[in-house]
């Protein structure tokens, strides 16, 4: 974690430009639901569209597609900074601790190779995406709430009741994924030990047993990885079949209120519109959860004080 | 019976001897000494099968090939050389051995106590734990682990000169006992290790000369 600090402080300018430009596509986003809603209104009451009335929606699409390429040329942008400082900082650590110790850069580079290319292609690949989805689902739970409190509740109390089952099994995935990563250490380290040993391992004849040994650890680090596939793969498709639960109970209620008189009809469009962004947010938290407990657990591996 | 003839070995461009030959009886126990970077370990994994010469003969224990000879011959090394697994499988490293052998060698090697003393016992992984041991008993390990391959000739390249008196004590008592009836050839720094032993050489320049 005091890795993952550093890497933020060190790029904070372009992280925050990256949450700006996010923030104002999303903004767009939003504003265009609530202009569809309002047009629905319009045409239902029979008001009269105005021209200028259907500028609107051209401005905000623009602005929406300039800020969204805009945010992820950015997001990009910050990932590699990020990982570039992370690589950059790492070498020179070791470039230090190899000339006190008296071991190879490359021997230390090789044992953190691993952790340092997954880190830095969940940097590359993962973090941006994921973090600009939670932004989005943050923004849009505001945005409905002053469109609507009561339906934003009956949206939201369904999608977070999934949402605990959601944390307890991106929970019990977390400690799948942290067993995984530790048999793949011990798989490396026998390997090393053994190649360290091999004058050794030769006189005494000991090949067979090395090469037992190995397989062993290779079939426990398969083991669990195949487990983790397994388990992430049966907790997505239940969250995935479960997410449309919240928009079952959305429409339902949503009708009713129209066909009550206590909305309109187009703010019923406006949640139909933007339901997704919070949803699919909060769906996907346990893969946020657990791409993020590799990440920092790679980042402990080569945390050195 | 070890037969080194006109024998030399050259590390891709760096030769370490030339010419070098020696003639050590069944048996008998020779010492050799001399400054760090001479070629002693050089020699010792020459005779251990585990480097090729670049020219002339060795015959060690009636084999001349390095495949046949590390089958004949116990090397025991400065460093213990573990590997990340139990106790039991870094002594017989795999190979069948009778529980009252096992018995037998854990005493002789003068670890049977402090393996004994562990929860696991000799089931104990050393993967982890390798760093918790001490160097005495790391040693006494792989001592024990020569034992149980047995041979006939047994080399030793300075298996005490990691350690503190102590533990270099302990080690050398069991190093004794192993010796009895052997062929061994014991390199290492300290003169007064090789006490009653039949022959010492001084290394230098690639050359063996009787003390
Ligand atoms: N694997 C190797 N490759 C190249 N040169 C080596 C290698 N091992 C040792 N040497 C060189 O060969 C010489 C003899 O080394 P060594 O046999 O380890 O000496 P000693 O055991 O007497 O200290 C040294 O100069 C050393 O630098
Ligand atoms: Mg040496």
């Amino acid at each position: 974690m005091k890795v993952l600090k550093i890497l933020i402080k060190r790029n904070k300018f372009w992280i925050a430009l990256a949450v700006f430009t996010a923030l104002i596509s999303n903004l767009s986003q939003m504003f265009f639901a609530y202009f569809i809603g309002e047009l629905v209104n319009k045409i239902e009451t029979r008001d009269t569209i105005t021209f200028s009335f259907l500028a609107v929606p051209v401005i905000l699409i623009l602005s929406n597609a300039f800020t969204q390429f805009f945010n992820q040329f950015i997001g990009r942008l910050s990932a590699e900074k990020m990982a570039h400082t992370l690589r950059v900082g790492y070498a020179k650590i070791l470039l230090m601790r190899s000339s006190k110790e008296n071991c190879s850069v490359a021997a230390a580079m090789s044992v953190a190779q691993n952790e340092l290319a997954q880190a830095n292609s969940y940097l590359g690949n993962t973090f941006f995406d994921i973090t600009g989805m939670a932004f989005m689902g943050i923004i849009a739970t505001v945005f409905l709430l002053f469109q609507n409190v009561l339906l934003t509740v009956i949206l939201i109390v369904p999608t977070l009741l999934i949402l605990i089952y959601v944390v307890y099994s991106s929970r019990k995935l977390s400690g799948i994924v942290t067993a995984a990563q530790e048999e793949k250490a011990h798989m490396n380290k026998t390997a090393y030990a053994m190649i360290h040993a091999f004058p050794s391992v030769k006189i005494f004849g000991g090949e067979e047993l090395c090469k037992e040994t190995y397989n062993k650890r290779l079939q426990g680090w398969k083991k669990h990885f195949v487990k983790l596939g397994r388990l992430s793969s049966l907790y997505n498709t239940l969250s995935g079949i479960l997410s449309r639960v919240p928009l079952l109970i959305l429409f339902l209620a949503g009708s009713f209120m129209v066909i009550r008189g206590d909305i309109l009809i187009g703010t019923l469009i406006v949640f139909l519109i933007l339901q997704k962004s919070l949803t699919m947010a909060i769906m996907n938290l346990p893969n946020w959860f657990a791409n993020f407990k590799v990440f920092t657990t790679n980042l402990s591996r080569i945390d050195i004080e | 019976m070890i037969e080194l003839k006109n024998l030399s070995f050259t590390y891709e461009n760096k030769e370490v001897f030339k010419n070098l030959s020696l003639k050590v009886k069944k048996g008998e126990k020779v010492g050799i000494i001399g400054e760090s970077g001479c070629g002693k370990s050089t020699l010792l994994r020459l005779m251990a099968g585990l480097y090729e010469p670049s020219s002339g003969e060795m015959i060690i224990d009636g084999e001349n090939i390095p495949e046949k000879i590390i089958r004949k011959v116990s090397v025991i090394m400065q460093s213990p050389m573990l590997l990340p697994m139990s106790i039991r499988e870094n002594i017989t490293m795999g190979h069948e051995v009778s529980e009252d052998k096992l018995k037998k060698i854990l005493e002789d090697a003068n670890i049977k106590k402090w393996i004994d003393s562990l929860p696991e016992g000799i089931e104990t992984y050393l993967g982890d734990r390798a760093d918790e041991l001490s160097g005495g008993q790391a040693q006494r390990i792989a001592i024990a682990r020569a034992m149980c391959k047995d041979t006939e000739i047994l080399l030793l390249d300075e298996p005490t000169s990691a350690l503190d008196g102590e533990n270099a004590a302990s080690v050398l008592e069991a190093l004794d006992r192993f010796s009895i009836g052997k062929t061994v050839i014991h390199v290492t720094h300290r003169k007064e290790h090789l006490n009653g032993y039949d022959r010492i050489f001084n290394m230098k320049d690639g050359c063996l000369f009787l003390q």
